[in-house]
C-alpha cells in the first residue's frame, strides 16, 4: 500500500476538500461574493488530476467558475483573479466529475491493495503549478474532520492517505462520464484480483470494472470472466448480446468456455455456440455433453498426443510449436500405433533425456486414465495418489479425450470459507 | 498399457460443491421445491423479528386492554410494512448497496453517522429486551436466566460468526416455525370469530391518551427501522439479481403479511382470554403467557412460551447483524455474515460486543428493563421517520433507481406511509418524554 505522509518535508502542503467546500468565494479586494459548493476535476489524464473549475453559489445561483480565473485556493476560501464577475451556469463536460458530489463518500478501488475502500476525505495539493487531487483518505481522521464542526475539525491533522496513483474511482454514476474514463491502473492487477473486486462491488460498479477492463484488453476481460464465480458470470453475460458473449468465450480455454455456456439460459446456448470459431465450437460442444461435476466436465480437450515411435526431440518441438496454455502441457501423452493411450511423459523428463531417445522408452505406463463419467472425488483421489498435476481422460476404447489439470481440481476443492476473502456471493 | 480405472464410486453431489451446476438440469419437481424454499428468505426473517419480546408485550397489552378493537389497525400497519419492506428489498436488488451505504453516498457523512448512532443505541436496547425475552420464555420451563441467556448468546454468536450467510439464513427460518404457536393458542382460547371479523374491517377509536399511546406503540413495534436495514443489506449479501426482483419483492411483502397475521393472533388470543375475564393490565410478555393459563389451558401457556422463545432468538440474532451492517456500511468497513475476525474485524467485533453486552445486561438482576425499553422506544421513535424518509427519497430517485424508481400510486402510498408513521412516532416520543 503506498501511503504519503504529510510530515514528509518536501511534500507540498495538503489541502482537504472538506475545508474548501463551504468556504467563501472572494474577489481580489476580499469582498465576499458567494460560497464554494464543489470542486470540478478532470479525470482520464496521466498523473494527478487537475482541478479545472469550481461550482460556486453566488446570490443563490449555482454557477461555474474556471480554475484559470482563481488566484488562490485555501481554507479561507478561494479568491478570484479579476473583480469582474462573469459566471456561466454549470454544465458537465466529458471526463469531469464533481469531487464532493461524485467521489467523496463513495467507493473507490485501492489498486495496490486490490480492495474496495470508501473516500472519507479527498486531499489536494499544488503540484506542477496547479491544484490537483493527490490522494484519498480512507481512515478515521478524514471522517472525523468532516463530522466535527469546522472550527474543531480544522485541528485534525492530515492522516495517512492513499496516493491517487494507487486509486481508481468509480464514475458510472456520473452522468457525462459514464464509462468514458478508462481505468488503466486496473490492468496491473491479476485477473483473479479483478474478479474479486467485481464480486465485492455492487452490480453497476462491477459492470464498470469489467467494461473498463474489456475496453483496454479483451484477453484480460476473458481471463476475468474465467475467474468470476458462477453467479456473477451469469449476471454479467445476461445483458450482453450473443456476439459479445461469443467473443469473450472464444478467448477462453474450452473447458472454462463450456462452463460458462452451461450458465447461459438454454435458449441462448445454441445462438452463442453458432458464433464461436469452428474448432472452438466443436470442443465446447463436446464438453457440454458431460456433467460438470465429472471428469468429462472438468477436462480440457487441448493436449499433445504422440506415437511411441516419436523421439524426445520431436516431442519438445511439438511443445514449442503448440499454442496450448502452459498448465496443460506439463506432460505429453503417448499412444500406441493402434490409438489407445500408452501413458505420459513429463516435459521435465523429456529435457533430461537425449533428444534422439524414443518416447516408448521413457513413457510412464502406470499413468492412470479416467473415464469421462469418473466422479470428482475419484479425479482428486487419483491425482493425489499418483502425484499428478495432469491426468488423462479416455473413452471406452482407451482413446484420449482430454486432460484434467490440478488447477481445475484445486478450484473445486477449496473449502467454502477460503473463498470468503471478498464477498460471500460465490457460495450456494 | 495404460490402466483404465473403472468409475468405482458413484458421484456424491454434496461433496462436489463449487463446480457449476446447470439450472436446466433440475427436474421440474425439484425446481418447484426450490422455488418454494426460495420464498422463505430475508423478508420473512426481517419482518418476523418484529414479533419479539417487546412486540408480544405490546400486542398482549392491546388484546388485554381493548380486546379485538384495535385489529383494524393491524390491517393498515400490514400494508405500510409490506410497502416499506418491498422498497427496501427493491433498493437492495437494484443498487447492490445497503441502506446505510446509500445514505452515506447521497446525504453525506453527518447524516449517516447520526443515523448510525441512533441505530446503535436503539438496536442495543431492543437486543437487551430480546435476551430478557429468551430468559423469560425459558423461565416458564423452570430454566434459570443465568443458564439460558449465556447459552443462547453463545449459540447465536456461533451461527452468525462461524456459519455462512446461507446456513445462518436457513437456521433463522427455522426460528420462525414457533410463530405458528400463536394461531394455535388463539384457537385454543375460543375467541368470538364474528367479533374478530368485524373488528378487522370496522375502525374503532377512543379519545383517551392511553388508547393513543397503545395505538402508536403498536405501529412503532411493528414497523421498526432495523427491519428495513436488515432486509436491504441481506438482499445485497444474497446477491439477488435484477430478474429475480419480482420474487424478492413478493417475499418481502409475504414476510410482512405473515408477521402481522401472527401479531393479530396474539391480540386475538389475549383478547379472548384476558380481556373477556376482566384482566386489562399485564406488565410483560411472560405475564401474558402465564395469564393465559387458567382460561386457555396449560397448552396455551406452553405455546405462548415457545413462540416467545423463537421470536426472541430470531430478533436477538437479527439485531446485532443489522446494527453491524449499518456501522460497517456507513464507515466503509468490510462486512458479511460468516466472515472471520481477521477478514472483517469491525463487523465481527460489533456483533460480538452487542451480543455480550445485551446478554450481560439481561442476566444482571434488578436491571430496570421497563425504563430501558421506554428509552429505546424514544430513540426508535426518532429513528423511524428519518429511516422511512430516506427510503422514500432514495427509492424515487431516478439517479439511483433508474427505471425501477417508485412512481405514481406506489410513490404516493410510500409518502403517505412516511407521513403517517412519522407523525405517530413523533407523537410517541412526545408522549413518552412528557410522561402522559
Amino acid at each position: 500500500m503506498t501511503s504519503v505522509s504529510a510530515s514528509t518535508t518536501q511534500a507540498p502542503p495538503i489541502l482537504h476538500l472538506s475545508s474548501v467546500v463551504g468556504s467563501p468565494l472572494r474577489d481580489a479586494d476580499g469582498t465576499r461574493l458567494g460560497k464554494v459548493e464543489d470542486l470540478i476535476v478532470r479525470l482520464g489524464g496521466i498523473g494527478y488530476p487537475p482541478i479545472t473549475g469550481f461550482l460556486v453559489n453566488v446570490a443563490g445561483r449555482p454557477s461555474f467558475l474556471g480554475a484559470d480565473r482563481v488566484s488562490e485556493i485555501g481554507t479561507d476560501g478561494i479568491v478570484m483573479r479579476k473583480a469582474k464577475l462573469d459566471l456561466r451556469p454549470f454544465e458537465r463536460r466529458a471526463e469531469e466529475v464533481l469531487l464532493g458530489r461524485d467521489l467523496l463518500d463513495r467507493q473507490l478501488i485501492n489498486v495496490e491493495g486490490a480492495r474496495l475502500v470508501r473516500a472519507n476525505e479527498i486531499e489536494l495539493a499544488l503540484v506542477a503549478g496547479s491544484w490537483r487531487v493527490v490522494g484519498v483518505d480512507t481512515g478515521p481522521r478524514g471522517g472525523l474532520r468532516r463530522l466535527l464542526p469546522k472550527s474543531l475539525g480544522a485541528h485534525i491533522a492530515t492522516g495517512e492517505f492513499l496516493d491517487w496513483a494507487g486509486v481508481e474511482p468509480f464514475v458510472g454514476h456520473v452522468p457525462t462520464v459514464r464509462l468514458r474514463v478508462p481505468h488503466p491502473k486496473l490492468a496491473k492487477l491479476h485477473p483473479a484480483q479483478i474478479a474479486d473486486l467485481v464480486e465485492a462491488a455492487s452490480r453497476h460498479e462491477g459492470e464498470e470494472i469489467i467494461q473498463a477492463v474489456g475496453e483496454d484488453d479483451r484477453e484480460l476481460e476473458a481471463d476475468v470472466f474465467e475467474e468470476l464465480d458462477d453467479q456473477h458470470q451469469r449476471e454479467f453475460l445476461e445483458d450482453r448480446p450473443d456476439a459479445q458473449v461469443a467473443e469473450i468465450l472464444s478467448r477462453m480455454a474450452p473447458d472454462d468456455a463450456a462452463d460458462i455456456v452451461g450458465e447461459l439460459d438454454e435458449d441462448r446456448r445454441e445462438p452463442v455456440l453458432a458464433l464461436l470459431p469452428v474448432s472452438h465450437r466443436i470442443k465446447v460442444r463436446a464438453l457440454l455433453g458431460y456433467d460438470p461435476a465429472e471428469a468429462g466436465g472438468l477436462m480440457s480437450p487441448d493436449f499433445i498426443l504422440l506415437r511411441g515411435s516419436s523421439s524426445a526431440g520431436d516431442a519438445l518441438d511439438a511443445v514449442r510449436a503448440s499454442k496450448i496454455a502452459p498448465e496443460l502441457l506439463s506432460s505429453v501423452f503417448v499412444s500406441s500405433a493402434e490409438g489407445p493411450l500408452e501413458g505420459s511423459v513429463p516435459v521435465t523428463a523429456l529435457l533430461r533425456v537425449n533428444a534422439a531417445c524414443k518416447l516408448a522408452e521413457v513413457v510412464k505406463h502406470e499413468t492412470p486414465c479416467l473415464a469421462p463419467d469418473a466422479s470428482f472425488e475419484e479425479v482428486a483421489r487419483l491425482m493425489a495418489d499418483y502425484n499428478l498435476t495432469a491426468i488423462p481422460v479416455c473413452d471406452e476404447h482407451s482413446r484420449m479425450l482430454g486432460v484434467v489439470t490440478v488447477d481445475d481440481v484445486l478450484e473445486a476443492m477449496v473449502p467454502r470459507g477460503w473463498r470468503r476473502r471478498f464477498g460471500l456471493l460465490g457460495e450456494d | 498399457m495404460a490402466v483404465r480405472v473403472p468409475p468405482v464410486m458413484r458421484r456424491i453431489r454434496s461433496a462436489t460443491r463449487g463446480r457449476p451446476r446447470l439450472p436446466a438440469r433440475l427436474s421440474p419437481r425439484r425446481a418447484r421445491v426450490f422455488a418454494f424454499l426460495g420464498l422463505l428468505g430475508p423478508g420473512l426473517i426481517a419482518a418476523n423479528a418484529g414479533n419479539d419480546a417487546g412486540g408480544i408485550a405490546t400486542y398482549s397489552s392491546v388484546g388485554a386492554k381493548y380486546g379485538y378493537e384495535l385489529l383494524w389497525t393491524m390491517v393498515l400497519i400490514t400494508i405500510s410494512l409490506g410497502l416499506v419492506q418491498m422498497l427496501a428489498a427493491r433498493m437492495g436488488v437494484v443498487t447492490g448497496k445497503g441502506l446505510a451505504e446509500l445514505v452515506r453516498e447521497e446525504y453525506g457523512i453527518r447524516w449517516s453517522v447520526f443515523a448510525t448512532s441512533a441505530v446503535l443505541i436503539a438496536n442495543t436496547g431492543i437486543c437487551i429486551s430480546d435476551f430478557v425475552g429468551i430468559g423469560a420464555a425459558l423461565g416458564l420451563a423452570g430454566v434459570p436466566t443465568q443458564v439460558s441467556v449465556p447459552i443462547a448468546a453463545v449459540g447465536i454468536w456461533l451461527i452468525i460468526v462461524r456459519g455462512s450467510y446461507r446456513s445462518a439464513e436457513r437456521i433463522f427460518i427455522w426460528f420462525t416455525i414457533p410463530f405458528f404457536a400463536y394461531p394455535i393458542a388463539a384457537v385454543l382460547a375460543h375467541p368470538h370469530w364474528g367479533a374478530v371479523g368485524k373488528s378487522l374491517v370496522v375502525p374503532q377509536l377512543h379519545t383517551n391518551s392511553a388508547f393513543l399511546v397503545l395505538l402508536i406503540a403498536t405501529t412503532g413495534t411493528t414497523i421498526t427501522p432495523y427491519m428495513q436495514l436488515y432486509l436491504q443489506s441481506a438482499v445485497v449479501e444474497r446477491g439477488v439479481r435484477e430478474d429475480e426482483l419480482p420474487h424478492e419483492e413478493r417475499e418481502a411483502v409475504a414476510g410482512a403479511v405473515f408477521a402481522n397475521v401472527v401479531a393479530s393472533f396474539i391480540i386475538i388470543a389475549t383478547g379472548a382470554t384476558l380481556f373477556t375475564h376482566g384482566i386489562h393490565n399485564i406488565s410483560s410478555a411472560a405475564d401474558a403467557a402465564r395469564a393465559l393459563n387458567p382460561f386457555a389451558g396449560r397448552y396455551a401457556e406452553v405455546l405462548f412460551g415457545i413462540g416467545l422463545l423463537g421470536a426472541s432468538l430470531l430478533a436477538a440474532a437479527i439485531l446485532p447483524i443489522a446494527t453491524s451492517y449499518v456501522v460497517s456500511e456507513s464507515l466503509g468497513y468490510e462486512k458479511g455474515i460468516g466472515r472471520r475476525r481477521e477478514e472483517a474485524p469491525v463487523f465481527v467485533n460489533i456483533i460480538t460486543a452487542m451480543i455480550m453486552l445485551s446478554a450481560f445486561v439481561a442476566i444482571v438482576p434488578d436491571v430496570p428493563v421497563i425504563s430501558l425499553l421506554v428509552g429505546v422506544q424514544v430513540v426508535n421513535g426518532f429513528l423511524l421517520p428519518i429511516n422511512l424518509f430516506f427510503i422514500w427519497r432514495l427509492s424515487r430517485s431516478a439517479n439511483i433507481m433508474g427505471e425501477r424508481r417508485s412512481r405514481g400510486i406506489l410513490d404516493g402510498a410510500a409518502a403517505i406511509t412516511v407521513a403517517v408513521t412519522s407523525t405517530l412516532s413523533v407523537a410517541l416520543v412526545v408522549i413518552t418524554i412528557a410522561g402522559f
